[in-house]
């Protein structure tokens, strides 16, 4: 009995500390404005859900510094969506009983769409800071939102860095370059590489040598891609790979003396994954990765008000995970502050009040957190120029920020790509 | 296509290169596959967890490299008898409840041991994709314009070893034949005084054995993560097939017909035909060959 007792009390004293902690921290929030949080927090995508958590943690504290949504304390009902099925349940369930009017979250494209059409059943906003399926907001869905570009945005910045950058210091025009395509055939990796393909021969008329897709779950050998690629002979191998066939592709090409002049890579998995450089070490030197931005990045080129911003979100990720920004803290940190000036716009969550907020958001490159700035369209997808993103360059074990050089202080190296063991 | 261009010293490299790559491909769907090929032809039981098994041999192989910087081929030596013990282990506490008992038991339990294994790995070592970077996984042999893997190389000898010995084992030991006689027929088997739960037991043991080798050969040229056995274990259900029931020496040839359609696919056709092609094939022994290329004529249904 003593014990129960002394756990009670215990258990007691620390809500009385956290609430008055949480009153000492916001002296003018009167109450609380609850956000559903949808995340896979179990299961296979469990490592980048928590990290996703974890951004929108630190800029949660960071709005509640800054006065809240609202005038209200900024909270969250945090739900685990590891599967679609999941995802739907949940977003009902955050819904239903936990009363949210907004639900944010969720990483994957295999969990955004299912929870988005659960929350469009019940006139819920939806505010999605990073799945990058095409189909997102091609749903004619009036409630759902995304901060970061789809995957038709990913290949379209992959063309402009290898029509504006790479062509130039090969001393070749955009239409005399030979590009290979080379992508797993899930929705982001297709995505990507029809985008980039589009607008590569649409646009700047580089030379399509092929386009090559495989499964990534069933792939356990590259020799014959690359015997064929050799052949062709391509400048730039524009290759969307996931975590596990990234390093095998770049092993098997090492291994058959495969050069070319440029590989170019987008997302977070495959070659922006930091397992890439675990698998490959100074072997990986020279591979390019579109994402947000890493070390090398100029916050002086921001705006002042994104400077300020940006200083204080690294600050706030480099206390309480001890490490730089990763892709998941920028995607959901940078994507719940965009939610946080809409609220203050909109002052409330109403549906129709709430988009038009969103519509009438006009906020230049460099305005905020990644030196994103913020222009919506109908659909509710943010604008591929204003969601700047960066081309990052592994050099030395680290994927490092290269271009656009105005926002880098570290410069693209090994153009064009010299032989396999010159590439210290 | 002219035929001087067809035979010019360019299109000979690739054809080698190509020979090559499906030899050594070979290799490695010969040494997940000979492990099922004996745990199905001999106890009629379809292991859906033998992807997680090889998973667990690449972690093996992971551990030993990252905590004691143990090469994968002395780790080899240790994991024998290791997954020995693993396999009698899984046997006592799952398989021999559920050995007697219906197909659809059968493979509901193992799809069940499946998924559990993948999630216990994923709960203990996370869903982080591991690497395994020991001296020879850098090697590459080159002769002419053609290059080898040496960590492939290596997988390619001890597959074709392991293929003999195993071979040799059923063919010429009283173990192998008493193991041979459970196959044909389980109740003359036992009217002879043969153990036929320790036959069961034996055979599962060994053939998680073969494929916890089999992890640890194919760890160092392939990402470790909790489902990596999924990669390869699809294909190994279609080698056995091709190769029929329990025949070690088919299962060999069986997954060199897989890696040649799979190149050749590839190479010709494009890699997102690769499996519509060995499904067609795996189809199509079906059909007309249901006891598998050299596969005995009925031999599907012995021991039933």
């Amino acid at each position: 009995m003593p014990c129960r007792l002394l756990a009670s009390t215990a258990v007691a004293l620390v809500l009385a500390l956290t609430g008055l902690l949480a009153v000492g921290h916001g002296q003018s929030l009167t109450g609380e404005y609850k956000v559903g949080v949808l995340e896979p927090l179990t299961g296979p995508l469990a490592s980048e859900g928590k990290r996703h958590l974890e951004g929108y943690e630190i800029v949660r504290d960071m709005i509640n510094e800054r006065g809240g949504v609202m005038g209200k304390k900024l909270v969250f009902a945090v739900a685990d969506a590891p599967d679609p099925t999941a995802a739907a349940t949940e977003a009902n369930r955050l819904i239903t009983r936990e009363g949210v009017k907004i639900i944010t979250g969720t990483f994957s494209s295999r969990l955004c769409g299912a929870a988005s059409e659960a929350a469009a059943r019940h006139n819920v906003i939806y505010w999605e800071t990073s799945c990058v399926d095409p189909r997102f907001n091609k749903r004619g869905l009036k409630n759902v939102f995304r901060t970061e570009i789809d995957a038709t945005g990913f290949g379209w910045y992959n063309i402009e860095f290898i029509a504006k950058h790479l062509a130039p210091r090969f001393n070749l025009r955009p239409n005399q370059l030979k590009i290979a395509f080379l992508s797993e055939d899930s929705s982001y990796g297709q995505g990507v590489t029809e985008a980039a393909r589009q607008r590569a021969k649409g646009e700047f008329g580089m030379q399509e040598l092929g386009a090559e897709y495989y499964s990534f779950t069933a792939i356990n050998d590259f020799t014959p891609i690359i015997v064929k690629f050799k052949q062709l002979n391509p400048d730039i191998v524009h290759h969307i790979g996931y975590t596990n066939d990234a390093p095998l592709f770049w092993r098997q090409a090492r291994e058959q003396n495969f050069l070319f002049k440029a590989l170019v890579h987008a997302g977070a998995t495959g070659y922006g994954s930091p397992d890439f450089g675990k698998a490959l070490g100074s072997d990986a030197n020279g591979v390019f990765a579109l994402l947000e931005p890493g070390p090398g990045f100029r916050m002086e080129a921001l705006r002042p008000e994104g400077q300020k911003l940006e200083r204080e979100f690294r600050e706030a990720v480099q206390k309480k995970t001890g490490s730089y920004p990763l892709g998941g803290h920028q995607l959901a940190g940078g994507g719940l502050w965009v939610l946080k000036l809409v609220l203050d716009r909109a002052k409330s969550d109403d549906i129709e009040k709430f988009r038009s907020a969103v519509m009438s958001l006009d906020m230049p490159v460099g305005s905020s957190i990644n030196g994103w700035g913020v222009k919506f369209a109908e659909n509710g997808q943010n604008a591929n120029e204003r969601v700047q993103h960066y081309m990052l360059q592994w050099q030395g074990g680290q994927l490092v920020t290269v271009w656009p050089e105005e926002f880098s202080t570290l410069r693209a190296k090994w153009i064009p790509l010299g032989s396999w063991d010159q590439r210290k | 296509m002219d035929p001087a261009r067809l035979l010019g010293p360019a299109e000979i490299d690739v054809l080698a290169q190509l020979g090559v790559a499906t030899v050594l491909l070979g290799g490695i769907y010969a040494l997940i596959a000979v492990g099922l090929t004996l745990i199905f032809g001999i106890m009629r039981v379809v292991n859906f967890a033998h992807g997680e098994f090889l998973m667990l041999g690449m972690y093996l192989a992971f551990w030993a490299f990252t905590l004691w910087s143990l090469d994968p081929y002395f780790v080899l030596v240790v994991s024998v008898p290791v997954f020995l013990l693993v396999g009698l282990a899984s046997y006592a506490l799952i398989m021999r409840g559920v050995i007697h008992a219906s197909h659809n038991v059968q493979i509901f339990t193992t799809v069940g041991l499946s998924t559990a294994l993948q999630n216990v790995a994923l709960v203990l070592w996370t869903g982080d994709y591991r690497v395994v970077r020991p001296w020879h996984s850098f090697v590459v042999l080159r002769v002419g314009g053609i290059a080898f893997n040496l960590s492939q190389v290596v997988a390619f000898v001890i597959a074709l070893a392991l293929t003999i010995m195993l071979f040799a084992f059923m063919k010429w030991t009283h173990t192998g034949r008493v193991m041979r006689a459970t196959a044909q027929d389980r109740e003359a088997a036992t009217l002879m005084g043969i153990d036929t739960d320790l036959v069961y037991r034996l055979t599962w043991a060994i053939g998680i054995a073969c494929v916890g080798a089999a992890g640890v050969l194919v760890a160092p040229l392939y990402s470790v993560y909790p489902t990596a056995g999924l990669q390869f274990v699809l294909l190994s259900y279609v080698v056995v097939v091709l190769g029929g029931l329990g025949d070690m020496v088919g299962a060999l040839l069986g997954s060199l017909i897989v890696a040649a359609v799979e190149v050749a696919g590839s190479y010709y056709f494009g890699t997102a035909w690769k499996e519509v092609l060995y499904f067609v094939l795996f189809i199509a022994v079906l059909v007309f060959r249901p006891a598998g290329l050299f596969g005995q004529r009925g031999a599907e249904t012995l021991g039933a």
